[in-house]
Parts: structure tokens; sequence; C-alpha cells
């Protein structure tokens, strides 16, 4: 069963924080629907944020005329291509203006082509933007693509508290708690081939660095690209180090054009939000490390048990 | 801050080469050796020689250097010569304070020339740094400091003895490649070698920096934060890489620094370079150059 919210209700809904699926099926689906968005933030006089595949950013941008100039347009395909840092992109935007200013945004994080991993920790994502923006005036719009597969659109509605279009937004009725689907996020990890596999203690920190940047190289990564793999791997085992119970594996091996690190350690993930917001670049806690593995990664898996934490750092070669 | 009198202080630069060593022994043979060496010299030159000894008692000193011909009690009786016991002496404080040893050295140096000695010559046994001795933390810090507020303002010569039967391997290395100079067992190279820089104020960092080498890197830091020049260059040429946590550390200490004269931070690694793309904020105290 749906409650519907018309948009008799869209004003009061500016009050707090509103958090819709939009469902499209054809292109004016698309524009009709973003575009309603899009004019109703900007007459309201809220900042704008549009982060959507690139190839769709024409569209939007010619279909606002003038309009354009005063939304900030983000590819998504680029920002998002780790669905682990767009939500510290939406909180940095929304940070930036006045505290009591709504903001709308428009995230796509999922498209047709994102890979099965790539959709659960986009997933993982939206459920997550309930929490982080919880109590914040703040209007953020999904859209998806109904020719992404079904599993991925049921998961929507789980992840949305609302769904529906402009004008019939309805409370979904299988909105569900965050943290559960989090937890539903954990979906077994498919164990690789061959991997090297360098167990590590805080000892061992500089030789598991070097190991981690010689194998990388061996494997072809180029020096540019080595250096986010260097960075982030640091980042993790030092991280394993520290929460993790003093010491940790790093598994490293080639998948898909590129390369896979995972950092397991008997650590906890207490607050599934850490590592989604800018840290303090001075602050020793808060997710610093976390923050740094997303934004260098093309993709981060995150599993968290009672018993162990599993990072999987995806890099891609190019 | 130092202020260096004006009785001891050198008009210009003086030349520091080899006045500050680092002496890594394995055996009494090697001790022996290089303790006789350096007072003999100290002597011949009409220097004061003192011997600051930590696990070695005294009368053991005296002795060797008797058996080694030295008339070790006649300098003593002229003031020429001294043992003290560190824990008596410079260590007997609540903690072990590099501004206040610092400061100790100006006074000794004056103390050395008032009693119409040619100059000071010292030996320091360092195997208390393991010990667990309050402030032992800082003596990194205090060896990175002592060629510019020391050794370029005196005419100091001081030897730090590292007895590997009594220190960690990968302590003797970092410690010993603190210095310009070293003498007696080779040492490997740390994870993180740290040193002053001998022609420029400043300091250098060479190898990989991380989680495991934070306590070298917030003694570089410290030794950044406390230098009162106004340039003030860290030489990260041979640098592998550098994590966050220790760009953060360096960009404190830059930030802390009088007047905020900043960091010039030459040849940094590519990882520095996209932390700061990262982190813009840490960029704004330091000045990246030669690249």
């Amino acid at each position: 069963m749906t409650t519907s919210v018309r948009s008799s209700d869209e004003a009061a809904r500016r009050e707090a924080f509103f958090h819709p699926a939009l469902f499209y099926g054809t292109e004016n689906e698309y524009l009709d629907g973003l575009g309603a968005f899009v004019r109703g933030a900007l007459d309201d006089g809220q900042s704008v944020l549009v982060a959507v595949p690139g190839v769709r950013l024409p569209l939007l941008q010619d279909a606002l005329a003038d309009d354009r100039e005063r939304v900030t347009w983000v590819d998504m395909t680029e920002a998002g291509r780790n669905p682990g840092r767009i939500l510290s992109m939406l909180q940095e935007f929304a940070d930036r203006q006045e505290a009591a200013t709504p903001v709308s945004i428009v995230g796509e994080p999922i498209w047709v082509g994102r890979t099965p991993a790539e959709t659960w920790e986009a997933t993982r994502h939206e459920a997550l933007i309930n929490l982080a923006f919880e109590g914040r005036r703040a209007s953020i719009l999904c859209p998806y693509d109904t020719a992404l597969p079904e599993d991925v659109l049921a998961q929507a509605y789980r992840t949305h508290p609302v769904v529906g279009a402009p004008g019939d937004y309805r409370a979904s009725s299988r909105y569900a708690d965050p943290h559960e689907v989090c937890r539903d996020c954990d979906v077994p990890l498919p164990e690789p081939a061959d991997a090297v596999v360098v167990p590590f203690g805080e000892q061992d920190l500089a030789s598991t660095r070097d190991e981690a940047d010689r194998w990388a190289a061996a494997a072809g990564l180029s020096p540019a690209r080595r250096t986010d793999w260097l960075l982030a791997v640091s980042e993790g085992v030092s991280n394993s180090v520290r929460h993790g119970g003093g010491s940790g594996t790093l598994r490293m091996w080639r998948a898909g054009g590129g390369l896979v690190a995972e950092i397991s350690d008997r650590g906890r993930l207490d607050d599934p939000l850490t590592g989604r917001r800018r840290p303090d670049p001075y602050a020793p806690t808060g997710g610093r490390g976390v923050w740094i593995m997303h934004q260098l990664c093309d993709l981060v898996e995150i599993r968290a048990t009672a018993r162990e934490l599993v990072l999987r750092l995806h890099m891609r070669a190019d | 801050m130092v202020v260096v009198s004006e009785a001891t202080a050198l008009p210009a630069r003086v030349s520091t080469a080899g006045r500050h060593s680092s002496v890594v022994v394995s055996d009494d043979r090697q001790w022996a050796r290089h303790l006789c060496g350096f007072v003999r010299s100290g002597l011949d030159r009409g220097e004061q020689v003192q011997y600051f000894a930590d696990t070695t008692a005294p009368e053991r000193v005296l002795r060797t250097l008797a058996d080694a011909g030295i008339d070790a009690t006649a300098a003593v009786t002229r003031g020429q010569l001294a043992v003290p016991v560190a824990a008596q002496t410079y260590l007997a404080g609540a903690a072990f304070d590099p501004d206040a040893m610092i400061g100790l050295w100006h006074d000794a140096v004056d103390a050395a020339f008032a009693r119409g000695h040619r100059g000071l010559r010292v030996i320091g046994e360092m195997s208390w740094g393991v010990r667990g001795a309050v402030g032992a933390d800082r003596l990194l810090e205090y060896e990175l400091r002592l060629h510019q507020e020391v050794f370029e303002r005196l005419p100091l010569t001081a030897w730090c003895l590292y007895d590997r039967r009594l220190l960690p391997d990968a302590y003797v290395n970092l410690l010993a490649g603190a210095h310009l100079t070293h003498r007696g067992d080779p040492v490997a190279e740390p994870t993180l070698h740290v040193a002053p820089l001998a022609d420029r104020v400043g300091f250098l960092m060479s190898g990989s920096a991380g989680y495991d080498t934070r306590d070298a890197v917030a003694a570089v830091a410290a030794a950044v934060r406390g230098t009162s020049a106004p340039r003030v260059e860290m030489d990260l040429t041979a640098l592998r890489h550098l994590d966050a946590a220790s760009l953060a550390v360096l960009a404190d200490a830059a930030a802390g620094r009088p007047g905020g004269a900043g960091l010039h931070v030459r040849q940094p690694p590519p990882s520095l370079e996209r932390l700061l793309e990262l982190f813009p904020a840490l960029g704004s105290v330091m000045e990246v150059v030669g690249r």
C-alpha cells in the first residue's frame, strides 16, 4: 500500500528532508521529471546540483535553457565512478550553502551498465543518504531507468522514503531502515582465483607498502595510478594496524583489466558513514583513511561483520 | 629558542664537518679505540673533554684511557677531562628536554673557554634512550636540531655513542642516521631516514613514511616547529612515499612556525602532490620547489 504525497504538499517537503526515487522509461519522462524538480528548486531560489551520467547532461542543459547557468553540473560516471565517494560530494555541496538554506540535488548513482558490484555499493550509498541528510533541509531526487534489472529497481523502493514522479510522489511502503539495507548489501564477495597474499603487522607496514608498489608496477599499472594505488593501500593497511586488531592480510590480484587490493582485519565499522564526508585533514581520526580510499579508487567494496572487516579496493589500469 | 652567547658565538659559519658524529660500536675493543682516539685528540688540542657515561662506570673509562697510555688522572686533576654520569647531570631533571639541552651546550662551551680551554669535545653514551626515561621520545628531535642550533654556532665537537649490544638495530639505524657524520659500525638505511641538511636550514626525509614511521615524522615536525630561521626546507628528493597522516603532521608544524613562515618542500614524491590535490588546505602552509 502506498500513501500519496500530492504536489500540494511539496512546499512543506522543502522544509524537511525529501529523498524521492523517480522511475523513468523514456527520455521525455526523464526530462520532464528532472526539469520540473530543478525548475521548482530554482524558482525557490535554492542552490541546485545535478549529478547524472555525462551523456545525459547536454539534454538537461538544453531543456533548462538560460537556467542552466544557475545549476552545478557533474558527470556522475566520473565523480561517482566509485559510489562510495558520492555522498561526500553531495554533503560538501550542501555544506557550502548557508546553514538554513535548503538545497536540491539530482543524483543518479545507478545507470544501465553499472556492474553488480558497483550497483550494490551504489545501493548502500542510497541508503546512507537517508542517514547523512536526516533532519536537513535537502531534496535529493534519484532517477532510475526502468530498463535496470528488477532487483535493482526493487532496492530503490527500499532506499527511498518516497517514490513516483512530479505531482505524484508517494511514500514507499517498502522503505527499509538504512542499516538493514547496508547489511543486505554485504553480499558474499567472489573469491579470486590467483591472489598474492601478504600478511602484515605494524613491523611489516613498510615492506607491505613496497610489496604493493612493486606488484602493481609488475602488473603494468601506470605511474600515476600507482601513486593512487599505493596511497590507498597504505591507508588501508595502516587502518588495520590502528583499528583492526594490530594486523591484517593484504591480497592482490588482477580482475577485469584492473587491479584489486583486499585488506582484511579484525576491525569493525561501527558507523556506516565513516569516510563519506570530507574529513579535517589534520584530524587523526574521523574517517580520513577511508575517505582517501574512496576518492582514489574506482570502487571500494566494504564488508563488515562482527568478526571481520574487509575492504576491496579496485583500480582500473587507465 | 636558544639565545647564542656573544662570547662563544662564532662570527661566521664555522665548519661543522665531522663535529657531530654518530659512533656505533658492537664490542669493547671498538669502544676503546674510539674513546681513546677522541680523548687523545682533544687533550692534544687543548680542548676540554667530557665523557657522559650511562652504563659504563666512570672508573672503567679512566682505566681504559690509562691503559692506552693517556694520562687521564693528570687531565682530570687539571680540569681538562671529566667523566660525569648522565643520570646525575643532564638526565637528572624531570624530563629530557631538547630546549634545555641546547641551552646547556651554549653554557658548557662558555664555561670551557672561561677556564682557558680552546674548545669543548664530548662523548655521550646514548643507551638511556630506550630505557623509558621521560622525554626520551624527543631524542631524535634533539639530534635533528643540534646541527643548526648548536654546531653551526659553537666550537663544539660531540660524538653520540650507540652501542648495538644495548640498543635495537632499528633504533640505532634511525638515530645514527640523523647525524651528518658517522663512524664505527655501518648502519642500515632505516625505513624512513631523517637528518638535518648540511648546507641549508632544514631537514631531509628519504625512504617511506607511513604509520610505522610516525615517531620519526613527529620528530622532524617538532624540529621544523622549533627552528626560528625564516626559511626551512624539507628535502624529499629520495622520499618514495608519504602518507596523509605524515603530511598533516608536517603541515601542522609548518602552520605553527613563528610568523607563519611556512615550509619549502623540495622534490616531493608524487604521493605528496596527490594528497595536496585532495586536501588543498595542507598546501597553504608549504611551497613545493624543485619540480
